[in-house]
Order: C-alpha cells, then sequence, then structure tokens
C-alpha cells in the first residue's frame, strides 16, 4: 500500500517537475524514498535479471550501449541519463511503470554501490574501471574500490571486469564466476604512462610494471616482486583501425571473432564497447547480432554530442578528471578543421571542489592539434584552466578568460566563441554540461 | 645558472596533481633562461641518490597506501638527507610527505607508520578528513601575505617549528592551532596539496632563489608576466574570502 503511494507521489511530483520545465531525474526517486525508504526492494523485483555498471569513467555511455543491444529484443529498463546514485535507480521505475521488465541495467555510482545492494542482488556486475575521481567525495582510489568490493555479497552475482585495469585483481580473492575482458596493443598503445597514475601491485603493493599501457594506467602490466599480472582474458579486441570518425576492430571470445565498427572515438570508447560485449556474449547473442546493435549507436549526451546550427557545428564533451580529459583531446587533435576549443571548468560538489586533478591532465596535446585558433576558459573556474595552459605552453595570444560567477554564467563566452569560429568543442565539467545545452538548444 | 631538480617518488606520491609543482619550478626557471636538469628518484631506481649534486628535492602526497611504501625506503637515506637540509637544502614536502619528516604517523586504526624522525612532529588521523580550499597567510614574508590551495588530509600535525603561515579560511595542520605547514631552513612541509606553486608564484619564486642562492650569487630573480597566475590567485582570495 505504501509502496503504491509512493509511487504515485513520485509519478506526480514527475509530471509537476516537467510541467515546470525541469528535467527532475532523480527527483521522483527521492520523493518516493521519502515515503518508502526500502521502495526499490520492491521495484527491483519487477525485472527478470539486473545488471549493475559502475566504475570511474564510461558508466554512462555503458549502459547506454548495454541498453541499446539488450533492448532490441526485451523489454529494459536503464538509467541512461547519468543520475546514478539510488534515487536515480528508483526514478526510471516510477516515470516508465511498467508491471514487468526482462532486465534492469543500471549504472550505478561506485560510492552508491552500498546502498543499492542492500535492496537488490544484481545478476551481473560490470566494472569499467577504476581511476582518481572526486578524490575530494571519496578519500582515496583503495577506499573506492574496497567499498565496491564489500558490496558484493551473494557469490552468484557474476563478475565482468577489465582484465587491463590493475585493480581488477583486488576481485581475485572472491568466490564469484569472473570474466576478463582485454585490449591488445594497438598504434595508440604506448610504453610509458603520460598521466601520471601510481600503479602498485594490488597483491604485495609493489610498484607495477608495464609491456604497454592503452591509456591512464590500464595496459599489459606485470609485478616485477610477485609476479601478478593481468587475469586470463575472456574477451578481446584486437587490430584496431582508425577511420575519420569511427573505429573498426576486431573482438573475440575463446571461438568466435567478429569484425566491428564503432562510432565513438577514444580508446576509452572501445573498452566500453567491449564490457557490453562481453556481457552480451554471456547471455548467449550472436556476434551478428551485437555487431548490429553496437554499428547502430550513435552519442549519448554530453559525450560527445554534435550540433549543427545555420553557422556553426559545436560538439560539447564532458570531462570530469585528468585520464578523462586526455582522452579527449586526442579525437579533437585527428579533426585537422579550422577550430576553437572552449574549456569549462566548475567546482561544485558534483564536479568535485578540488580542481588539482586539472595538472594530472596532458593538455600538452594541444600544441600537436592543427588549425586551432583561439582557447576560451570559462566557469567557476576558469582563470586555473587559463593557468593550467599557460604551463602547458600555450602561447598567451591563444588563450581567452571569461570567469564565471557562477554555472549558467556561461553566454557571453559561449556568444563569442560562436560568432568567432564555425566549428568548435566545449569541454566541460559536470554541472557545465547542462547549462551548456540550454545555450545550444536556443540558437537551433 | 642551472639547476638540478630532483623529483622524488613521483610515480607513488603524485595523488593530486603535486607534478604541478614540478611543471611551474621548471617553467618558471626556464622563462628566465636558468637550466634546469630534471631528475627523478623512486623505488628500484638506477639514480643514485648523490646529494651533492641536488639543488632542490620537491616531493607529493599519496595514499597511505604510498607513504608507507616510501617511508620505508626513504629511511635507507635519511642520514644523507639529513645532512641536505641542515646545509640549507631545498626541499618541498606536500601533505603525506610532510607527515614523513616527523616521528610517527598513527594511522585511523591506531596503527604507526615508521617515519624519518627527522624533525619533532607528532601526526595522528582521524576519521573525519579535513577537505577544501584553504587561506593562508605566510610567515615567511612574502608579498603579497595570502598563499591559496586545498588541502584534503586525515592526519593532524603538531610541531613548535615555525610555521609557514596562518590560516585564515580552513583547517591547516590541525584544525585547532590555525598553523598550517611548518618551515626550517630550506625546508617547507605543507598540506596544500597538488598544484600549489602555479597559482602562488611567489613562493614557487622563493623556493627557485633559494635554491639559486647556495649556488651562485644572487639576490633576485628577474620579474616574469604573471598576469594568469595572479588573476588565479586573486579569483581564488575573494572567493574565499567573499570578496
Amino acid at each position: 500500500m505504501r509502496t503504491q503511494l509512493a509511487l504515485f507521489i513520485g509519478k506526480i511530483s514527475y509530471l509537476i517537475a516537467n510541467m515546470m520545465g525541469k528535467k527532475g531525474t532523480a527527483f521522483p526517486g527521492k520523493i518516493a524514498m521519502k515515503i518508502k525508504p526500502d521502495i526499490l526492494k520492491d521495484l527491483a523485483i519487477k525485472c527478470d535479471k539486473i545488471a549493475i555498471i559502475s566504475g570511474t569513467n564510461g558508466k554512462t555511455t555503458t549502459t547506454n550501449l548495454a541498453n541499446h543491444v539488450f533492448g532490441k529484443n526485451n523489454i529494459v529498463l536503464s538509467n541512461l541519463n547519468g543520475s546514478n546514485m539510488i534515487q536515480g535507480v528508483i526514478s526510471p521505475f516510477i516515470i516508465d511503470n511498467k508491471k514487468h521488465y526482462d532486465w534492469g541495467i543500471f549504472e550505478v555510482d561506485e560510492g552508491s554501490i552500498p546502498f543499492v545492494t542492500k535492496y537488490l542482488t544484481p545478476d551481473y556486475l560490470i566494472i569499467t574501471n577504476f581511476f582518481r575521481d572526486q578524490l575530494d567525495r571519496f578519500g582515496e582510489v583503495e577506499n573506492t574500490i574496497n567499498l565496491v568490493h564489500d558490496s558484493i555479497k551473494n557469490e552468484n552475482t557474476i563478475l565482468i571486469l577489465n582484465g587491463d585495469d590493475p585493480s581488477s585483481l583486488y576481485f581475485d580473492d572472491l568466490k564469484n564466476p569472473k570474466r576478463y575482458f582485454s585490449q591488445k596493443e594497438s598504434f595508440t598503445s604506448k610504453d610509458s604512462q603520460t598521466v601520471t597514475e601510481p600503479s602498485f601491485c594490488p597483491k604485495c603493493e609493489h610498484k607495477l610494471s608495464y609491456n604497454y599501457i592503452n591509456y591512464g594506467n590500464i595496459g599489459k602490466f606485470f609485478c616485477e616482486n610477485c609476479g601478478a599480472t593481468n587475469n586470463k582474458s575472456d574477451y578481446e579486441i584486437t587490430n584496431i583501425k582508425i577511420e575519420e570518425d569511427h573505429y573498426e576492430f576486431s573482438v573475440s571470445d575463446k571461438k568466435n571473432t567478429s569484425k566491428m565498427k564503432l562510432n565513438l572515438l577514444g580508446t576509452y570508447n572501445l573498452y566500453n564497447a567491449l564490457a557490453v560485449i562481453s556481457f552480451a556474449r554471456e547471455n548467449d547473442y550472436d556476434f551478428n547480432e551485437i555487431k548490429t546493435q553496437i554499428e547502430s549507436f550513435e552519442n549519448v549526451d554530453g559525450r560527445m554530442e554534435t550540433t549543427t546550427t545555420k553557422d556553426n557545428e559545436i560538439v560539447v564533451v564532458l570531462s570530469k578528471n585528468p585520464v578523462g580529459l586526455s582522452e579527449v583531446l586526442k579525437p579533437i587533435k585527428y579533426d585537422a578543421e579550422k577550430k576553437s576549443i572552449m574549456f569549462i571548468l566548475n567546482d561544485y560538489a558534483p564536479d568535485g571542489r578540488d580542481i588539482s586533478w586539472i595538472w594530472d591532465a596532458y593538455f600538452e596535446e594541444i600544441n600537436n592539434m592543427e588549425n586551432l585558433n583561439k582557447i576560451y576558459c570559462a566557469g567557476t573556474r576558469g582563470e586555473e584552466i587559463a593557468l593550467r595552459l599557460k604551463y602547458a605552453n600555450i602561447p598567451n595570444e591563444k588563450i581567452k578568460i571569461y570567469p564565471s560567477k557562477n554555472r549558467s554564467d556561461i553566454e557571453k563566452p559561449i556568444n563569442d566563441i560562436l560568432k568567432e569560429n564555425k566549428k568548435i568543442y566545449i569541454v566541460g565539467t559536470f554541472t557545465a554540461i547542462p547549462e551548456i545545452r540550454k545555450i545550444i538548444l536556443k540558437k537551433k | 645558472m642551472e639547476l638540478n631538480i630532483m623529483d622524488m617518488y613521483s610515480d607513488i606520491l603524485n595523488v593530486y596533481g603535486d607534478i604541478g609543482n614540478l611543471t611551474c619550478i621548471n617553467e618558471r626557471c626556464k622563462w628566465r633562461g636558468i637550466e634546469v636538469n630534471n631528475k627523478s628518484f623512486s623505488i628500484g631506481s638506477n639514480e643514485k641518490l648523490d646529494f651533492d649534486n641536488i639543488d632542490m628535492i620537491l616531493i607529493g602526497g599519496g595514499s597511505d597506501k604510498g607513504q608507507s611504501v616510501v617511508s620505508e625506503d626513504l629511511l635507507k637515506h635519511r642520514s644523507e638527507l639529513e645532512n641536505y637540509l641542515n646545509n640549507g637544502g631545498v626541499l618541498l614536502a606536500i601533505c603525506g610527505s610532510y607527515q614523513m619528516f616527523g616521528n610517527n604517523y598513527h594511522d585511523i586504526d591506531g596503527e604507526n607508520i615508521q617515519c624519518l624522525e627527522m624533525f619533532d612532529i607528532e601526526t595522528h588521523a582521524e576519521s573525519n578528513r579535513l577537505i577544501g580550499n584553504i587561506l593562508v597567510e605566510n610567515s615567511i614574508g612574502l608579498t603579497p601575505k595570502t598563499l591559496v590551495g586545498f588541502e584534503n588530509h586525515a592526519g593532524r600535525t603538531y610541531h613548535n617549528y615555525n610555521p609557514l603561515g596562518e590560516v585564515k579560511v580552513g583547517h591547516g595542520n590541525n584544525d585547532e592551532n590555525k598553523y598550517e605547514g611548518m618551515v626550517y631552513k630550506n625546508f617547507i612541509g605543507t598540506y596544500l596539496h597538488g598544484p600549489f606553486l602555479p597559482k602562488n608564484p611567489h613562493i614557487a619564486d622563493y623556493i627557485i632563489l633559494n635554491a639559486l642562492k647556495n649556488k651562485y650569487e644572487v639576490e633576485k630573480l628577474t620579474s616574469l608576466d604573471d598576469t594568469i597566475e595572479i588573476n588565479a590567485h586573486n579569483s581564488m582570495v575573494n572567493k574565499l574570502l567573499n570578496i
């Protein structure tokens, strides 16, 4: 009875928020939880199977891609918009409100996993990677990993892990079935780390060595002290080629190989796709079905979304940690068109109050970009992006600073950049993305 | 002029963009025509720790795990390091490595992480971390008086040395006595983590000048166009003082 009431009030609050022009993605869940704190328990049983997708980077893209693959011939419920605390998992149940789902595929923030798993037991837990992200919130990466690790209470939950991420070894002690995915050395691999991501052996705490690194601290690693290395992979991507706006690659499991295309650039997106391919293969999808869905997938909001207006082509990208930002700059380098870039750095709680991480991102890459006109620095900490650029040896005359009083104070720099350039990239932190979108929508 | 700058354990202790401090020192030297030789030292490093040919040492902060690994290694070089500091060697230690120069570090579980016992500093950790932007008025005579940064530490640090400054906004050494950091000859320890030098160019230059003075007859550095640095500094000062 109370569940029904909670659902009803939740739905009403969603409708009201919608009428007021607010997107309110976590709001209905928040209201429903006020009325019935354990409502997720009642809702979760509507799903035959549940998968949780977590990790530092790539949660939203991976969830959207998994929804796209599994949704082709199943009824799937997901939180697709990146709202990933417990309220964000509850809200889609309230908004969509069907009696039954074949699958619930949810993105869950690492910090929220203990709360979510209190009310539901996932059949699959897919972990993209662990990097330093918003450390002011969690303390340390090891704490985050432990938080997720200790939330795995049921030994039947199948873990799908990034075998190239040393932190995947932290899960070795669990009895749960585990599947590992891996990306072999490619033209973008390096033999040293450009983003200094301290990497220790989870077994003996010794510093790790690498045969190659695909990005961040993800790659073929080994410990000279205790011999620990990548777990043997079940799913592999090989033969990666980059075309103008997509990748071509081979993917294989123990028996079969398939060739696929991916319309998302960035090495991290190949890993996101591979996580989904592994997850789908585990559930008996054949390679052809997977291929069709992977190849028909387009961008998720804020993850490299392109908007074309009368005068401009605008690419908006979310970036919130050093590895992510370094990776975002790579595809911009491949764009030979004349362009300008804007960085919007905010320091609200969802962005991380501490902006130190920009010093770990490889802004020096900008020096290798051709036909780059100006770099605009905005956001509540816009001055510090300018400072970072100066120390990356970007000439002063290329840097334009527009400090923002608050998150919505970015209309002036966006108007200026649109007037002065045809092709533009806007790279923003979490709270910047909705504000950017609001302004760009008005230009359409 | 030429400086040999050694970053120690930066592959292990670089949790909050501490590498930004090295970038800052390097660039500010190069812009002035001071030649910089970068050396790194870490666990298993082939580079010999030749303190006679080091003009400046930078050590960053790290996770508890990183800290205990480094602490153990650093103990092997304790006496050379002590000579280096007593002879006026320049060293900047951030957060965890600042703690490491003290007597001990009691972590949250009450376990004692072995420290260098170089200085009479006591640190114990508490479960609520001291996190946030911090504004300090320096007590080493630099203009402007303000230093801005971000702190994030479980440790509470107590000592009777000269502090780096007085906390105006934030927590500092222990959240009790309003002091932040410590200074001993040319050693500076601070909780202002990560890229602390770029937006405080006056203390970056103070460190560079101290290192040069140990080698050359210099009184001051050539000035640079610090518009972007001062802009970033002032915007944080204004933000923290609600101006």
